[in-house]
């Protein structure tokens, strides 16, 4: 493969600019390099933006953590400030494999915006959100307004992530992640479910769901967070809910699965919230 | 037999000698088939059909000459000899002479001075097809006015490439014994070998003649292949094997295509040609597991004897014959199992269709039919209400039964010391209660148990005895270490440590004294292909020869070195049996031989027992022996999902006489891990004869996580006296018993039967609704 040049930029501006100019960020390459081999992606070069201070670092902010589009998986889960959000790092775990782990980030796999993203279902349970550079000016939206479709973002020419800032969540919530598929690692989802439920005297109080691969974009069943709120975790409580979950879903049918099945795992998945009242 | 003196030093035979080949690979020091670059080198790509079944109307190459760095092209009209890739028979073309039979075809080639020149020329081909009637499906192939894709002169009738038959007793009269029946149709999909190193040669045009050098299995049937297409007498064509990162069959014939096409290059523009496969290409258009369809009916009686066995069965062959001819017969013989069955009734049927040829692939035709016959035995046993492995233990084969093709075996048969044994060191009873305890417990998950018994017919048996040879050659230096040139390749699987061991064992020097040269056709005679887990009993044999006949020459120059009729031997030193300070080392006796101007070169041969076969009835002694093995595995299904994991596997191998326990450890949990991939996860969707996504994004084979920690591996050794210090082959069998035993578990923990491969989730949470 005739690999496009690779530009390292002197300093964030640089790096906008060059953005600017239909150069393509790269830090990992774990998706890029694979659309690039395919040809589905021709960028007339690659800037290196991996080793720019302003994308890089972990950090404690006001009541949430930021972290640098170029943090790899590996740096944010084992970095002191994401103790606080479980659920990322249950997700970011299951991830590919340690070689992908340490190369990939979590920027790249927002942008990349898959609904498969196994990194972007906690961003969707935590109400994340997407600070973006460009020449004009900074920006910051929601992860669920910046992910449009499946590949597709809210990022306009020139522009790129800089980081991702993550609320803390209110104490005492139960994180759930499981990710479905035919094989333990190096694994596309085909379906997921990552969850953070608050039980208080047995009942559900407050319940985030975020299903990954059943919809064009990862999705947040409201309705049926809704539902949950009241209720127990018993199986039989959310086996009441397991149809409106799997009518909530969109799926698609490709080579890994149906969407038949998708649809029915959707809701089987609910009735693993179970597992949370005893752990 | 005569064996050396015995007791002077440690046996190697049998120890866990490290792989020879490890370190190299480790360090990244192996040089592939990729790694090779020659001066004037150039890359070749071959431009493809991208229809199933067409005339070729136009075959424009101008764009693809004039494109940039291209050094030439070449066609049909470049090949100096015939355009036949001749295999087992001469159905295939090189280059398609005015019809395409299936996407992928090669068509043409273009040279260029790199990889990318070669591919983006490569594009720019223009064909022109007449699209012709095209089946995909083995049943549409063999309907009434199905298209012809088969060539008359390579097949049976029709698009049927084979029908083989065995005939044995009365199978009406077999069931009408029967107290109950069990029926069932399997389907399983293609298996890729999803090898670490896809397929690459190096074609080099010297002295008149032709090198290739590339990842192979069988170099003398790409020597073979290389003269023919180039008109040259085979002592002309001189095939080196480069390390090989893995084969499992599929650089059984496919490397003989690949040398040609770039032979042909290379003679044509007089210069080096590398031809190497990226993956995609590489599984797209390469061999794989055939494709089958097998309905099977088995009839016991009330305390479980079986009666009668029926069995039809058909595979996708592809749109040439290649190997398929060879792997329906292994399919055919190993249908009924490794149990004594008075009537038996199979016929086997390998169908052209417009797809890839299928070829070789470890198992090699049985692992289709096992997971029928082995399914066959579970569903036969919770209907008799029996224990599995008590069902197969009253019905396995033992010295002096006949098996389904008529054979009296006479020695070597371990089924039975293998099914005590697993259940021994699977604990099965108290494994069982675990089982069920763990299923009361649980709401959402199902554990189960799977048993798996199989015989292997080793070598390449009655359809192939001429190929069942192997040649070595010994040569001993003045120092005192040995080179030793074999014909048969280490692709893997550990070849080279093991016939270090026989040769270092039967000379009586360490290990470290000897080194194998690389494969080279110009240094031994033709010894077969390696495949049929034949290398360590036939190729042993032969390295086993020479050594022995290297050991009398230097016992003779020990005799003469200490005047002295006899001698005994302390370490690596001959001595005087009376004068214990007189002895002379290893090395001084290579020294003294040299000096004196000996021979110190041996050639040894060998050659596998006789085997007969008698097509119509399909009687015969199939193989000269059979190796045996007895899986279980322990799974755990997602009743919510229908993930499947494999918790526990014990494996139970009679495979004779363990050259190696380390590296047939090795060969076990491998053959367990592509098993587990096959039972569970690996498939490769294709439509109208296009393979719909041909790389590991989709084609998902196990990873270290999906393979259990907890695998035991056990060898009762039977040992056959034809083979090396009584060994017998072991490569193929741990993948031909571990899929069925996952297959039984997954039906076991979710009470339905699968009765198609891969058990994916989807299909596994219909068995969950369906067993519920």
């Amino acid at each position: 493969m005739d690999l496009p040049e690779i530009v390292r930029p002197r300093d964030l501006a640089d790096a906008v600019r060059l953005t600017g100019e239909g150069g393509k960020p790269l830090v990992g390459g774990t998706d890029l390099f694979v659309r690039l081999r395919k040809g589905a992606e021709r960028p007339p070069f690659l800037v290196y933006v991996g080793e720019l201070p302003e994308l890089r670092g972990i950090h404690e902010t006001e009541g949430g953590v930021e972290i640098g589009a170029a943090a790899t998986h590996v740096e944010i889960l084992s970095a002191p400030a994401t103790a606080q959000l479980p659920i990322l790092r249950l997700a970011l775990a299951t991830i590919g494999s340690p070689a992908l782990r340490h190369m990939g980030t979590l920027g790249g796999n927002v942008v990349n915006a898959s609904p498969a993203g196994d990194g972007l279902v906690p961003l969707y349970l935590l109400g994340a959100q997407v600070n973006v550079v460009g020449p004009a000016r900074e920006r910051s939206l929601p992860v669920e307004e910046f992910v449009l479709g499946p590949g597709r973002t809210a990022l306009q020419p020139g522009e790129l992530i800089r980081s991702l800032t993550i609320p803390l969540p209110r104490d005492g919530a139960h994180p759930y992640f499981r990710k479905v598929g035919r094989r333990q690692a190096l694994l596309i989802a085909v379906a997921s479910l990552g969850a953070l439920v608050w039980v208080e005297d047995g009942a559900v109080r407050e319940a985030r769901l975020a299903l990954g691969s059943v919809a064009p974009t990862v999705l947040r069943p409201r309705e049926v967070e809704r539902a949950l709120v009241g209720r127990p975790l018993t199986v039989e409580a959310l086996a009441e809910l397991r149809d409106a979950l799997s009518s909530a879903v969109r799926p698609i049918s490709d080579l890994r699965a149906s969407a038949d099945y998708r649809r029915r795992v959707s809701g089987n998945l609910l009735l693993d919230l179970s597992s949370l009242a005893s752990g | 037999m005569t064996r050396r003196s015995g007791g002077e030093s440690d046996p190697i035979v049998g120890t866990p000698v490290p792989r020879l080949d490890a370190e190299a690979k480790v360090r990244g020091e192996a040089r592939y088939a990729d790694d090779l670059a020659f001066a004037g080198m150039v890359h070749v790509k071959t431009i493809r059909s991208e229809r199933p079944h067409a005339r070729i109307v136009r075959l424009d190459l101008s764009g693809v000459e004039s494109a940039p760095g291209v050094v030439g092209i070449a066609t049909v009209a470049d090949i100096p000899g015939e355009n036949i890739v001749p295999i087992i028979y001469r159905d295939m073309p090189l280059l398609a002479a005015g019809v395409v039979r299936y996407v992928g075809e090669p068509l043409a080639l273009v040279a260029a001075e790199t990889r990318d020149a070669a591919r983006e020329a490569a594009a720019r081909a223009r064909v022109a097809y007449e699209d012709l009637p095209a089946v995909f499906d083995p049943r549409d192939a063999l309907a009434h006015g199905a298209p012809p894709i088969a060539r008359p002169d390579a097949a049976d009738e029709g698009n049927a490439f084979n029908h083989m038959v065995i005939r044995k007793g009365d199978v009406a009269q077999g069931f009408a014994q029967a107290d109950v029946i069990v029926e069932g149709e399997y389907e399983v999909g293609y298996q890729e070998h999803a090898y670490l190193e896809p397929q690459g040669v190096v074609a080099v045009p010297e002295d008149g003649g032709m090198t290739v050098y590339g990842t192979l299995q069988c170099p003398f049937y790409v020597q073979n292949a290389v003269a023919n297409v180039l008109g040259l007498p085979l002592a002309r064509v001189r095939i080196v094997q480069t390390c090989t990162g893995g084969g499992f069959g599929g650089k059984e014939d496919v490397p003989s295509h690949l040398a040609a096409l770039a032979a042909v290059v290379a003679w044509k523009l007089r210069r080096p040609a590398k031809l190497v496969l990226d993956r995609s290409e590489d599984i797209a258009t390469t061999s794989k597991r055939h494709p089958g369809s097998i309905r099977y009916r088995t009839g016991a009686r009330r305390d479980g004897t079986l009666t009668a066995v029926e069995v039809e069965f058909y595979y996708n062959a592809g749109a040439y014959q290649t190997l398929s001819s060879a792997v329906l017969w292994r399919g055919l013989v190993h249908a009924p199992g490794p149990y004594r069955i008075p009537n038996v009734k199979v016929d086997a049927y390998s169908v052209a269709t417009n797809t890839v040829p299928c070829g070789a692939f470890r198992g090699f035709g049985s692992p289709q039919v096992i997971f029928a016959h082995e399914s066959q035995m579970d569903e036969l046993a919770r209907r008799l209400g029996m224990d599995p492995l008590e069902l197969r233990a009253k019905n396995a084969l033992r010295v002096g039964d006949e098996t389904a093709t008529g054979q009296v075996l006479t020695e070597s048969v371990g089924l039975g010391a293998c099914l005590a044994k697993a259940r021994e060191i699977s604990r099965w009873e108290e494994v069982q209660a675990e089982v069920a305890a763990f299923n009361r417990r649980e709401r959402f998950k199902r554990r189960g148990v799977g048993v798996s018994t199989v015989m292997y017919g080793v070598g390449m048996g009655a359809k192939a005895p001429l190929l069942d040879k192997a040649g070595a050659y010994l040569k001993l230096e003045a120092d005192g270490s040995v080179t030793l040139a074999v014909g048969t390749t280490e692709m893997g699987q550990g070849a080279e440590t093991v016939l270090v061991q026989i040769a270092a064992d039967g000379l009586g020097v360490p290990v470290g004294m000897v080194r194998v040269a690389p494969v080279d056709t110009s240094r031994v005679p033709d010894s077969g292909p390696t495949v049929a887990s034949r290398t360590t009993t036939v190729q042993g044999m032969a390295v086993l020869d020479a050594a022995r006949r290297l050991r009398l020459r230097i016992e003779d120059a020990v005799r003469a070195i200490l005047g002295c009729p006899t001698f005994t031997v302390a370490g690596h030193r001959f001595c005087h049996p009376q004068d214990p300070a007189r002895s002379v080392s290893f090395a001084e006796v290579a020294r003294w031989m040299w000096t004196r101007n000996w021979d110190m070169g041996v050639t040894g041969w060998a050659e596998g027992k006789p085997v007969d076969w008698d097509p119509a009835t399909g009687h015969g002694n199939a193989y000269f022996v059979y190796s045996y093995a007895c899986h279980i595995a322990l799974v755990e299904v997602d009743l919510l999902t229908g993930e499947t994991r494999v918790n526990r596997f014990w494996a139970v191998h009679d495979s004779g006489r363990i050259v190696n326990p380390a590296t047939a450890r090795g060969q076990v949990i491998g053959g367990i891990a592509q098993g587990i991939g096959y039972a569970l996860m690996e498939e490769l969707p294709s439509r109208d004869g296009r393979i719909l996504a041909p790389s590991f994004t989709s084609y998902h084979i196990p990873t270290a996580r999906d393979v259990p920690a907890g695998i035991a591996v056990a060898f009762v050794e039977a040992p056959y006296s034809g083979g090396p210090f009584g060994a017998k082959g072991l490569g193929e069998v741990p993948l031909m018993a571990s899929h069925a035993a996952v297959a039984n578990a997954v039906s076991s923990a979710t009470g339905g039967r699968l009765r198609a491969y891969p058990a994916i989730p989807e299909r596994v949470l219909d068995l969950v609704a369906k067993g519920a």
